[in-house]
């Protein structure tokens, strides 16, 4: 994944940053954050050119934390991140919802995050899946009541 | 414009354009079907890669309009509240479809005479009967026989597992005293016909890379074609041509390469779904038929019915291991589905089980219906929802109404020229009715089964793959297109075999009556084959 349409390097980190921060690692379950698993690359070919988008978005937030004395956005704490992510979300609302949805599909498609999630990290084929017994007697409430269609 | 020559020319390599091509094969008379997809390639079906789960959102999209692939042509349903799903191949749509594979019941051909609306069928249960049993053994539909909802029949194949979703839901159903049974399903759930078992990948709905799933590309096209059967593909027809007489003498379509050609033909049947037939058909206007081919009802498009579907999924406190298994296919409830005078509506609806939403699913559902946060609490909300859902969906039958029609529209065309079809459909009051009963029983029956939590949509707006009514079949030209046997009644020597001929929608997935009926007006064709034309 190295597909990051013209972004400059320090708008890749700053997106990379987001990233984490829209969906952080989990230490519990081993998943990564979403930035981690390179999904800023992901993101940048499924929008193509809508990317530049984002660019004002980036650049606010990095003018925001800078303005705060503590540099660029991916150089805050992960608490200040979210914060700041959040104001800024709150001013611009349509700078989230269209990237979410590309966060959102191109995290939960990777083996670690199936992994983490008690799956097998594959795609379905060839393996398939085992399904155990079905119980009969389910049925027999069924059976009783006799047969309900209509006669025509 | 270079031409050849056959005896039957077969538009749309669809269900019903397989089976009758297959059931025409044994006269050996020369037979080419044209279609204007390609084969599919199992091997390159979503579910062999990670992101499966995206492709639904492109390639696989169950939307022509938004695949816009070359094989597709676009519909405006603008004025629809339910748009149009299909597919373009080689199997048609039963290359995406769920597998669902319900016949109709002996009342479903009666609406008339039982509850007063619709019209009746000209044939019965009892004259598809034995089409229906053929059709189960070659699509290899699995299931378990004592259906009490049905009058006795066999099933070739064990039922599709209900694994640990199906067994809470069938306990629900249990708990409220409604019927329910294990869906037919064209899945092989062991070897059957030279197909593999179903391993329970899931989404049947973007290929079965197994092979398992009975689409027509796997069950009758290798049968038809080891019979001698032609399948010219990316072979689009633009209009069907008469001869002084009025008797159809061919088609005119487009090759691979765009170029125009011509195929003559003595018999020329029409198989491209309730959408694609009326289009062609009128597209085929001409001197002696100025509003359309074997349009002189004026019939030819109207009629359009769909199955209006409500969607009820649940939300519950433990895995239910639903990504596992046939998506669609588990258990089939028709507690509702004859005319009760107590209820404000006629006819009625069958209730299909879901399988739990998949990961991408899961996190797209849950963020649009913003329940899922960003952030620190994102993956404990997640993990509380995923893997927790179980819905249904109630397959509402739909009647037919003349208003509901498709036409073709003035300005939009496919990337050949030809005039795409428009839709014009409303949902009619007996239909909005019966789908608020179904979203309220299936709520009943999904906290029965333990949900915590429901959540419904109806009508269901992607649900337009059930495509009908649009050159129905009847006694009378006045009021039918094609006859008893899919005839024309204009046009001695064209016939029609797709979902366009159904007189009523019945309240159940259409594909196994399309393809009985297909092996039907087969075997009439075949029986009245030395005195077709007099």
């Amino acid at each position: 994944m190295s597909d990051t349409r013209g972004l400059t390097e320090a708008q890749q980190e700053t997106l990379t940053a987001v990233l984490d921060c829209l969906i952080p690692p989990d230490p519990a379950t081993g998943k990564p954050g979403a930035g981690e698993l390179g999904l800023a690359a992901y993101v940048t070919e499924r929008l193509g050119q809508a990317v530049s988008a984002l660019v004002p978005g980036l650049t606010a937030l990095d003018t925001r934390a800078t303005s705060s004395g503590s540099g660029r956005f991916a150089e805050l704490a992960p608490e200040h991140r979210s914060e700041t992510l959040e104001a800024y979300a709150a001013d611009d609302p349509g700078f989230l919802p269209g990237l979410l949805f590309h966060v959102y599909c191109g995290y939960y498609q990777q083996a670690e995050v199936l992994e983490g999630l008690g799956m097998e990290g594959r795609p379905p084929h060839p393996k398939g899946y085992e399904l155990g017994p079905d119980d009969p007697s389910l049925l027999d409430p069924v059976r009783a009541r006799g047969a309900v269609y209509r006669r025509a | 414009m270079s031409e050849d020559a056959v005896d039957v020319a077969i538009i749309g390599a669809g269900p019903a354009g397989a089976t009758i091509a297959w059931s025409l094969a044994e006269t050996r008379m020369k037979i080419v079907c044209l279609e204007q997809g390609d084969w599919m390639n199992p091997a390159e079906y979503p579910t062999t890669r990670m992101d499966w789960e995206m492709r639904r959102f492109g390639d696989y999209s169950l939307s022509p309009n938004s695949r816009g692939l070359d094989s597709d042509y676009p519909i405006n349903d603008d004025d629809s509240p339910i748009k149009i799903s299909n597919y373009n191949a080689v199997g048609g749509s039963t290359v995406l479809y769920a597998a669902h594979y319900p016949r109709f019941h002996p009342s479903d051909f009666r609406v008339k005479s039982l509850d007063g609306v619709g019209e009746d069928w000209p044939i019965d249960y009892a004259t598809l009967e034995p089409y229906y049993a053929q059709n189960d053994e070659i699509m290899g539909v699995a299931g378990l026989a004592g259906d009490p909802a049905y009058p006795p029949k066999d099933v070739p194949l064990p039922p599709v597992p209900l694994g640990r979703l199906g067994r809470a839901l069938g306990r629900g159903f249990n708990e409220l005293g409604w019927h329910w049974w294990h869906s037919d399903s064209a899945i092989a759930t062991r070897e059957h016909g030279g197909r593999a078992p179903c391993i329970n990948l899931g989404p049947c709905i973007m290929g079965c890379a197994q092979g398992a799933k009975g689409s027509a590309d796997v069950t009758y096209w290798p049968l038809a074609t080891r019979q001698g059967v032609e399948v010219r593909t990316r072979a689009r027809v633009s209009r069907i041509t008469v001869d002084e007489n009025g008797l159809a003498n061919g088609v005119v379509y487009f090759d691979a390469e765009g170029a125009e050609r011509r195929l003559r033909a003595e018999i020329v049947i029409v198989a491209c779904n309730g959408v694609g037939t009326p289009r062609l058909l009128l597209n085929s206007a001409c001197e002696q038929f100025p509003d359309g081919l074997a349009n002189r009802s004026g019939l030819v498009g109207r009629n359009f019915m769909f199955h209006p579907y409500a969607m009820v999924n649940g939300l519950f406190d433990d895995p239910l291991e639903g990504y596992k298994g046939p998506a669609g296919c588990g258990i089939i409830s028709q507690e509702f589905y004859e005319t009760d005078a107590d209820r404000d509506f006629l006819r009625g609806y069958t209730f299909e089980t879901l399988r739990g939403m998949t990961p991408v699913s899961t996190a797209l559902w849950a963020m649009g219906d913003g329940r899922l946060p960003w952030g620190a609490g994102h993956h404990r909300t997640f993990e509380q929802l995923f893997d927790r859902t179980a819905g249904l969906v109630a397959i509402c039958e739909d009647l037919p109404e003349e208003h509901n029609r498709v036409t073709l529209d003035p300005d939009l065309t496919d990337r050949h020229g030809i005039p795409s079809p428009k839709i014009d459909y409303t949902l009619s009051d007996n239909s909005r009715r019966m789908l608020d009963h179904a979203v309220a029983r299936g709520v009943e029956v999904l906290r029965a089964a333990g949900a915590r939590e429901t959540f419904a949509d109806a009508p269901l707006p992607p649900a337009g793959w059930h495509l009908m009514g649009t050159a129905r079949m009847g006694l009378d030209p006045e009021t039918s297109v094609v006859d008893s046997w899919g005839r024309c009644h204009d046009v001695r020597n064209l016939f029609v075999v797709d979902g366009s001929i159904f007189v009523t929608s019945a309240g159940v997935n259409p594909t196994n009556t399309i393809q009985a009926l297909s092996l039907y007006i087969g075997d009439k064709i075949k029986k009245n084959l030395t005195n077709l034309l007099d």
